[in-house]
C-alpha cells in the first residue's frame, strides 16, 4: 500500500521514546496519554518486582529441607495488613481511573473551529475528503499543523477503526453509522494510519498515511496533484485500489479476482455461459455495479481466495475521468 | 526428595487394590460411566487434546509473522489462511479448553472428594455436559472441513454476516459447548448446596470449592446470553433477519454488547477456577493454611458479580457515550481491587511456609508470577485514554494471554500435578515436570514480552502482514512460542510415559489436609470407605505431617 510514496517516507514509524514503548507523540493530547502510560507502568514495575521479591526471598529462607519441616508461622490473619492490603490499591486505582477519564474527555470532544474531514473505510483502503475537496483522495491525506482537525467517518461494508498510533487516537468506522474522531497534529511529519478493527482477507494492508504539513504547504492543497500522464494516473488508481483483489501480469495467477493482463478487447466468460467483450462500457459497469455481470468462477465463494463480492466505487472514489484513465493504463497490458 | 511426605512405611502392595480405574473395564463401562472421577479424567483427554490443537495452531501464526510480508501466507497466495488460523486457535482454546478444563477436568475429579460426597448431584447430567461437548467439538471440526471461519473467535459483525456459511455450523459449535458449560455450572450449585459432608459448613470448604461454586454462577447466569446471541448471528447469516446487519436495518455494535455481556463474565469463568487451583496448590505445597480464607471467599464471590457489569470495557472504541465510558472503567477498576486481594493473600500463605519446589509449586509460582503481569497490564486497559491508544493492539494481546494462557493454563497445569497421582495412582518423573514448568515461566516471557511492547507501540492486533518496524519483536515472540512448545510437549510426553511406566504412588503424595487426599489412592468406586465427617474450622491444618513423624 505504500509502495506508491517517496523512499523517503517509507519508514514513518521511527523515533520511539527513550524507552522504546511508545511512538512518537505527535498530538495535542498523546503527551497526557503518554504521562498515565509511564505513571501505569512504573507502578506496575514497582509491584511486579515487589511481589517476585518476596516470593524469591521466602522461598529461599524457608525451604521445606526435611520431610516433617512445618511452616515457620501458621499466621491466617491480619487485619491491618488486609487492611492496607485493600486500601492502598483502591487509591492508586481510583487515581488512574480519573487521569483516564480526564483524558479521555479531552480527547471525545473536538474544538469547535476544528477542520472538517471525512473519511470512508471500505475493504481494504481509506479514502479522504479534505476541506473544501470535490471527490476523495485514496490512501493519504494532509492536515496542517497546529490547527484541530475532525473527520467524520463511516465505513460502506464492515466495521473498521481509525487508528493513528503517533496521535494516539482510535474511533471504530462503522457501516449505517457516522463516527468522529479529531485530533491536533504537533510535529511535521509523515505517519502510518492503520486499520485496527478486525475487517478480513487484507486487514492488515488496510493502511494509509497522514501528511502533517505547515499551514504554507497545506494552502497549496496537495492532495489534487496528480499526475498529468493519464496512463500514469491510471496505473495509480489501480495500485491504490485495485491490488488487494486484482493482479495485472503476465503469470496467469488469480488472487479473489481475475487477472487484468490483456483482457482488453478480448472476450469474459460470465456464469450463465454468455460472453461480455471487454470495452469501456464493461469497464465502467466494473467498477460501478460490480454485480452486474460477474466472470465465470470469481461468484463469491467460487474460489479460495474471495470470500465476498467486489465491493462498487462511486464517482467520489473514482472519478468519471479516473475511470477513462485506467482504461488508457488497461489497454497497455499486453504481451 | 525433600517433597516427600512421610508414609513411606506403609508398604506397597503388589497386587493394586480395587479402585475407581479397574473397577470395571470395556468401552462401555467408560463411555456409559455416571463415576464424576471417569468423566473427570475423558474430560482431562479431550480438553488436552484440543489445547494440542490450539497450540499447533499458534505456532502457525508465529511462524506466520517471523517475515513482516509473511512466511506461509503473502498477499500474493492470499491472507485468508492466516485469519482462519487465528480464528481456530481462538475459538479452540476458549470454548474448547480453557472454559470446560478446569471445572470438567479437575473439579469434576476433585469437587465431590473435596465435599466428601460420592459423587456429584446429577451424575447423568454430567456425562450428558460431556457428551455435548464432544458433539461441540465435531460441529467445530465440521465447520472447519467445510471452509473454516475466519471471523475471529468473536465473530463480530456485520463481517461474520457476510462470510462463509461455515459460520453457522462454528456457532452451532459455540451454542452446544455453551450448554455443555450450563450443565456443568447447574451440577456444581447443586453439588455444593446438597452434598458437603456432615460438619461440613459453607466455610468449611475448600477454597477450590467456592471457586467452582462462583464459576458455576457465572456459567448458569452469562451463558444463555452466548446461545441466544449465537442463534441470532446464525439466522441473521442465513435469513438476513435485520438485527445485526445495518444494510437490513440492523445496529452491528448491539452484538458486540450481547456477546461481551457473555464473554466478559466468560473471561472469569476461566480465571476464577484456575485462582480455585492455585489457592490449594500453594496450601499443601508451602504446607500452610490459607490467608484471608474469608476474604477470598469473598472475592471470588464479588468478582463474579462485579464481571457481569464490566462488559462495556471491550467496546471503549465502538462510540459509546461518554458518560457509558466513565462508568465501566470505574466498575473495571473495582474488579481489580478483589484481584489484588487474592494475588496478595497467595503470597501471604506461603510466606514463611514449608515450602518445597514441587512440579505443581513452580506451576504456581509461575502463576503467581504471570498473573501479577496479567492484573498490572489491565489497569493501562482500564483507563480510558491509555485504552483508546491500545485497544486491539499487541499490548491487549498480551494482556489476555497473561490471563488465559499464563495463569488459567499454568493453574490447570499446576492442578493436573497436583493431583495426578491421586488420580491415576502414577506418579510422574518430577524432575522432567521441574524443567518444563522453568521452560513454560521462560516460555512465556520470551513470548508475551515483546507483544507488550510492539503493541504499545501501535501493531494492531489479527495482522497477517506488518510494518517491518515490528520484525524483531515479532521474531523473539516465535521463539518464545516454540520454548513454551518444547515445554509443553515434554509435559505432555513424561505424563502419558507415567500412566505406562510411572512408579506408585503412596497414599495422600503431598500431604494435603483436605478431604480429597483422605481417601485410597486412587479413590475407590464409591470415593470413600466411610462417609467423612469435618469437625474442625481449621480444614487446612497441616500438623499432622510433623506429628507423624514423631510418633514413629
Amino acid at each position: 500500500m505504500l509502495a506508491f510514496l517517496p523512499q523517503q517516507q517509507q519508514e514513518p514509524l521511527q523515533g520511539f521514546d527513550s524507552l522504546g514503548q511508545l511512538p512518537p507523540a505527535a498530538s495535542t493530547f498523546a503527551p497526557d496519554v503518554d504521562g498515565l502510560f509511564y505513571f501505569c507502568f512504573w507502578i506496575s514495575v514497582f509491584f511486579f518486582f515487589f511481589i517476585a521479591g518476596l516470593l524469591v526471598y521466602t522461598t529461599m529462607q524457608n525451604r521445606r529441607k526435611t520431610e516433617t519441616q512445618p511452616a515457620a508461622s501458621n499466621v491466617t490473619h491480619n487485619t491491618p495488613l488486609e487492611v492496607v492490603w485493600t486500601l492502598v490499591p483502591t487509591i492508586i486505582l481510583m487515581v488512574i481511573f480519573a487521569w483516564g477519564w480526564k483524558g479521555n474527555l479531552d480527547q471525545s470532544i473536538a474544538p469547535g473551529d476544528a477542520l472538517q474531514y471525512q473519511a470512508i473505510a471500505q475493504k481494504w483502503n481509506w479514502s479522504f475528503q479534505h476541506p473544501g475537496q470535490k471527490g476523495f483522495t485514496p490512501g493519504e491525506f494532509w492536515v496542517p499543523l497546529d490547527r484541530p482537525v475532525k473527520f467524520t467517518t463511516h465505513s460502506t461494508d464492515v466495521l473498521h477503526s481509525f487508528y493513528v498510533p503517533a496521535f494516539r487516537a482510535k474511533r471504530d468506522v462503522l457501516p449505517g453509522r457516522y463516527q468522529t474522531v479529531w485530533f491536533q497534529a504537533t510535529q511535521e511529519g509523515s505517519y502510518p494510519m492503520l486499520c485496527a478493527e478486525y475487517c478480513g482477507d487484507e486487514h492488515s494492508q488496510m493502511r494509509a498515511v497522514v501528511h502533517v504539513v505547515t499551514q504554507e504547504e497545506f494552502d497549496k492543497a496537495p492532495w489534487n496533484a496528480r499526475p498529468e500522464d493519464p496512463i500514469e494516473w491510471g496505473e495509480q488508481l489501480y495500485n491504490q485500489y485495485c491490488t488487494s483483489c486484482h493482479r495485472a501480469d503476465n503469470t496467469g495467477e488469480i488472487k479473489a479476482a481475475p487477472n487484468l493482463w490483456a483482457i482488453w478487447g478480448k472476450e469474459e466468460e460470465l456464469e450463465d455461459g454468455s460472453r461480455v467483450p471487454v470495452d469501456k462500457d464493461y469497464i465502467v459497469e466494473s467498477i460501478r455495479y460490480p454485480q452486474a455481470k460477474i466472470v465465470k468462477g470469481f461468484t463469491p465463494g467460487a474460489n479460495k481466495y474471495n470470500a465476498g463480492a467486489m465491493t462498487a466505487f462511486s464517482s467520489a472514489l473514482i472519478p468519471d475521468e479516473g475511470i477513462d484513465a485506467i482504461v488508457q493504463w488497461l489497454q497497455t497490458l499486453k504481451d | 526428595m525433600t517433597t516427600n511426605v512421610p508414609v513411606a512405611d506403609v508398604a506397597i502392595e503388589e497386587q493394586p487394590k480395587e479402585n475407581y480405574l479397574n473397577c470395571s473395564k470395556g468401552f462401555w463401562s467408560w463411555a456409559g460411566t455416571l463415576d464424576h472421577k471417569r468423566i473427570g479424567v475423558m474430560y482431562l483427554i479431550g480438553t488436552t487434546m484440543a489445547f494440542l490443537t490450539g497450540g499447533i495452531f499458534a505456532l502457525g501464526i508465529r511462524v506466520q509473522l517471523w517475515s513482516p510480508d509473511g512466511v506461509m501466507f503473502t498477499q500474493e497466495t492470499g491472507l485468508a489462511g492466516y485469519n482462519q488460523m487465528f480464528t481456530l486457535h481462538g475459538v479452540f482454546m476458549v470454548f474448547m479448553f480453557i472454559i470446560p478444563a478446569i471445572p470438567g477436568a479437575l473439579a469434576n475429579f476433585a469437587l465431590p472428594l473435596m465435599l466428601g460426597a460420592k459423587d456429584v448431584a446429577l451424575p447423568r447430567l454430567n456425562l450428558a455436559s460431556f457428551y455435548l461437548w464432544l458433539i461441540g467439538t465435531g460441529f467445530a471440526i465440521y465447520s472447519i472441513l467445510t471452509g473454516a471461519v475466519d471471523t475471529g473467535w468473536t465473530f463480530y459483525t456485520p463481517y461474520s454476516i457476510q462470510t462463509e456459511q461455515s459460520v453457522v455450523s462454528m456457532g452451532l459449535a459455540v451454542f452446544i459447548l455453551g450448554f455443555s458449560s450450563i450443565f456443568t455450572g447447574m451440577n456444581f450449585i447443586v453439588t455444593c448446596h446438597k452434598l458437603r459432608a456432615p460438619g461440613q459448613t459453607w466455610f468449611r470448604m475448600p477454597l477450590f470449592c467456592w471457586a467452582i461454586y462462583a464459576t458455576a454462577i457465572l456459567q448458569v447466569l452469562a451463558t444463555p446470553v452466548l446461545g441466544i446471541t449465537v442463534l441470532m448471528l446464525a439466522f441473521e447469516h442465513l435469513y438476513h433477519i435485520g438485527i445485526f446487519d445495518p444494510a437490513y436495518g440492523g445496529d452491528p455494535v448491539l452484538f458486540q454488547h450481547f456477546f461481551w455481556f457473555y464473554s466478559h463474565p466468560a473471561v472469569y469463568i476461566m480465571i476464577l477456577p484456575g485462582m480455585g487451583v492455585i489457592s490449594e496448590v500453594v496450601s499443601v505445597h508451602a504446607r500452610k493454611p490459607l490467608f484471608g480464607y474469608r476474604l477470598m471467599a469473598f472475592s471470588a464471590i464479588s468478582i463474579a458479580v462485579i464481571s457481569f457489569i464490566v462488559w462495556g470495557h471491550h467496546m471503549f472504541t465502538s462510540g459509546q457515550s461518554e458518560f457509558v465510558m466513565m462508568a465501566f472503567s470505574f466498575l473495571t477498576f473495582l474488579v481489580a481491587i478483589p484481584t489484588a486481594i487474592k494475588e496478595f493473600s497467595w503470597v501471604a500463605t506461603i510466606w514463611k511456609g514449608s515450602i518445597a519446589l514441587t512440579a505443581p509449586m513452580l506451576y504456581a509460582m509461575a502463576f503467581l508470577v504471570i498473573f501479577s503481569i496479567g492484573g498490572l497490564t489491565g489497569i493501562f486497559l482500564g483507563a480510558l485514554s491509555t485504552d483508546i491508544h491500545l485497544h486491539d493492539t499487541y499490548f491487549v494481546v498480551a494482556h489476555f494471554h497473561a490471563v488465559m494462557m499464563g495463569s488459567t493454563a499454568l493453574a490447570f497445569f499446576a492442578g493436573v500435578h497436583h493431583w495426578w497421582p491421586q488420580i491415576f495412582g502414577k506418579m510422574y518423573n518430577e524432575t522432567l515436570a521441574k524443567i518444563s514448568a522453568c521452560f513454560t515461566l521462560v516460555g512465556f516471557m520470551v513470548t508475551f514480552l515483546p507483544q507488550f511492547m510492539m503493541g504499545s507501540q501501535g501493531m494492531p492486533r489479527r495482522y497477517a502482514t506488518y510494518l517491518p518496524e515490528w520484525q524483531g519483536y515479532h521474531q523473539v515472540s516465535t521463539i518464545g512460542a516454540f520454548i513454551l512448545g518444547t515445554g509443553f510437549a515434554l509435559m505432555i510426553g513424561y505424563l502419558v510415559h507415567s500412566l505406562f511406566a510411572g512408579k506408585p504412588a503412596r497414599e495422600n503424595y503431598w500431604g494435603g489436609a483436605t478431604l480429597d487426599w483422605k481417601t485410597a489412592t486412587p479413590p475407590v468406586h464409591t470415593n470413600f470407605d466411610e462417609d467423612p465427617v469435618v469437625t474442625t474450622d481449621e480444614i487446612y491444618d497441616y500438623s499432622f505431617l510433623s506429628e507423624e513423624k514423631g510418633k514413629a
